[in-house]
Order: structure tokens, then C-alpha cells, then sequence
């Protein structure tokens, strides 16, 4: 259960006293998230695997400096800097949309994918490249929000305060990004939701996300 | 006497940041009025489409990150 587990704040202390394993912990806790905002914005697996080597070794000097501040949540922290190292790079590259042919690391790692028959994961996987290309689509203002928010885990007010504007301003960005997805998602066929997500059958008004 | 909702208000309450106050009031506006409920949905699904495309990196660059960290002096 989630309530047995150390808080970020008891790891972060943990490893700052020396316990390696606590660091293990948040690199386990937080990496998908992490490395699935760096791939949205960068969309080549090889780059963003750099740049989760580089956003995570960041932290560590951070923590390991005792230079590390406990003010806000260490998964908007860890995030942010995920995101302005992705930004920066994509920003430095001029990086085209690429396609990767590795098939070895991405995206076929994932656990659930793993688990399904070929053509299934095939059709899954296809859907998915899609969806990644219509949040490209997205403003980018929009894809911002909805980035720090979705998978950044910064609350709205959070995301506020990072890209200096209201907190409504912040909320409409991501009303308008959700509403844009599911009108283009609704445009296409490939999206029928069994496509999608047939592995979670429970009804939707159960699924808010936890906070 | 149900309350209206705003959109913003919705959207909080999807992402789970509403106080639990008003997250029970939106609850109940949601058992009774189905345009809510179908925002609500739609804004649900988009959040789970959202989820299906989260990935996890190779097990080489978190054993690299470990490593790193291993290696790493300890400065303070």
C-alpha cells in the first residue's frame, strides 16, 4: 500500500545521510514520469534517455551538495528540470519529429505492452505514436501545461508560478489542451477507446488520479 | 439545491485538487446532472489516454544512473 511507503522527503533524508538504496527508491518513484515528459518534448528515445541520465545526475549533485531545498514537492522539482533540460535541448538541436527503429528499448518496454499479443500491441503502439503526434499539435503553451500537470505532477498553481501567469490562465491552458485531444482523438478512427486502454475496464468516473 | 460548476472547477477536480468539501459537492452535482457528467467523462478519458503513454526508460540508464550516484562524493 501507498501508505507504507517513505515519503520523498524521508528518501531525500535517508540519502543524504548516505543510504544509497533510498536514492533507488526515487529514481524507481519517479523515472517514467519523468522520462515520458523529456520524450514528449524531445520525441527521439535515445535523446531522452540522455536527458534523464542528465536530469537525474543534476539531482544527485544537488542532493549530494546539501545544496537541495525542501520547499516544494521533489516531483515538481525533478520535473522542471527534466522539462527546461528538454526544452534547451530540443531548442539547441532543431530536432525534426524522428521515428526511432529500436525496437530494443522503446516503446515496447512498457510492462502492460509486454504482456499483449503482437498484432494488439502493434495496434496499441500505433495509436499511441498518434496521440504523441496530436500533443505535438498542441500550442505550445497548451502542451506546456499539460506536460507539468499530467506527468510533471505540479499542481496548477505550481505551474502558475513557473511560467508567470494566473492560475486560471494556467487552468484554461490545460481545459483547452484536453478538449483539443479528445476532439481530434474523436476525429480519428484509430482511436476507438479499446485501442486504447481495453486492459482497464472499470468505469471512468472511478479513475481520478491521486494527488 | 444543486450547484453549478465551473470548468476550471471540473478540471481541478480531475486532477484531484479541489479541498474535500467541494470535492464532495462536485460529486453530488455529478450524480444529477448529466452534462457534468459527460465533461467529466470526456476529461477522464483524455486523462487516461494521457496515462497509456507514459514509458519507462531502458534498465541500462537507470543502472548508469544508480552507478553515478554510487561513484558520486559526497560534497557537504
Amino acid at each position: 500500500m501507498d501508505t507504507m511507503q517513505p515519503s520523498d522527503s524521508a528518501l531525500i533524508s535517508l540519502y543524504i545521510a548516505g543510504q544509497e538504496s533510498a536514492f533507488a527508491q526515487l529514481l524507481e518513484r519517479h523515472k517514467a514520469r519523468v522520462f515520458t515528459t523529456i520524450q514528449l518534448i524531445v520525441r527521439d528515445p535515445d535523446t531522452a534517455e540522455d536527458l534523464l541520465q542528465d536530469t537525474f545526475i543534476k539531482a544527485i549533485h544537488t542532493l549530494k551538495s546539501g545544496r537541495y531545498n525542501e520547499e516544494g514537492k521533489f516531483s515538481s522539482w525533478i520535473c522542471r528540470i527534466a522539462h527546461n533540460m528538454a526544452i534547451d535541448a530540443f531548442r539547441r538541436e532543431k530536432r525534426s519529429p524522428m521515428v526511432s527503429l529500436d525496437t530494443t528499448t522503446h516503446p515496447f518496454n512498457s510492462l502492460s505492452l509486454a504482456e499483449e499479443g503482437t498484432e494488439a500491441m502493434l495496434t496499441r503502439e500505433e495509436t499511441h505514436e498518434r496521440l504523441r503526434g496530436l500533443i505535438q499539435e498542441l500550442p505550445a503553451a497548451q502542451k506546456e501545461v499539460l506536460l507539468m500537470r499530467h506527468y510533471g505532477d505540479m499542481s496548477f498553481q505550481e505551474i502558475a508560478d513557473a511560467t508567470g501567469v494566473s492560475i486560471n490562465t494556467a487552468l484554461g491552458r490545460m481545459r483547452y489542451a484536453l478538449i483539443n485531444l479528445r476532439k481530434k482523438m474523436a476525429a480519428q478512427p484509430v482511436f476507438d477507446d479499446s485501442n486504447l486502454y481495453p486492459r482497464h475496464p472499470a468505469p471512468v468516473r472511478v479513475q481520478r488520479v491521486t494527488g | 439545491m444543486i450547484q453549478t460548476f465551473t470548468q476550471d472547477t471540473l478540471l481541478r477536480y480531475v486532477y484531484n485538487e479541489l479541498p474535500a468539501e467541494e470535492q464532495r459537492e462536485v460529486e453530488q452535482a455529478l450524480l444529477h446532472d448529466p452534462e457534468l457528467a459527460t465533461t467529466c467523462a470526456d476529461l477522464l478519458l483524455a486523462q487516461r489516454s494521457l496515462d497509456d503513454l507514459r514509458t519507462a526508460p531502458s534498465e541500462r540508464t537507470t543502472q548508469n544512473i544508480l552507478h553515478y550516484s554510487r561513484t558520486f562524493p559526497r560534497l557537504k
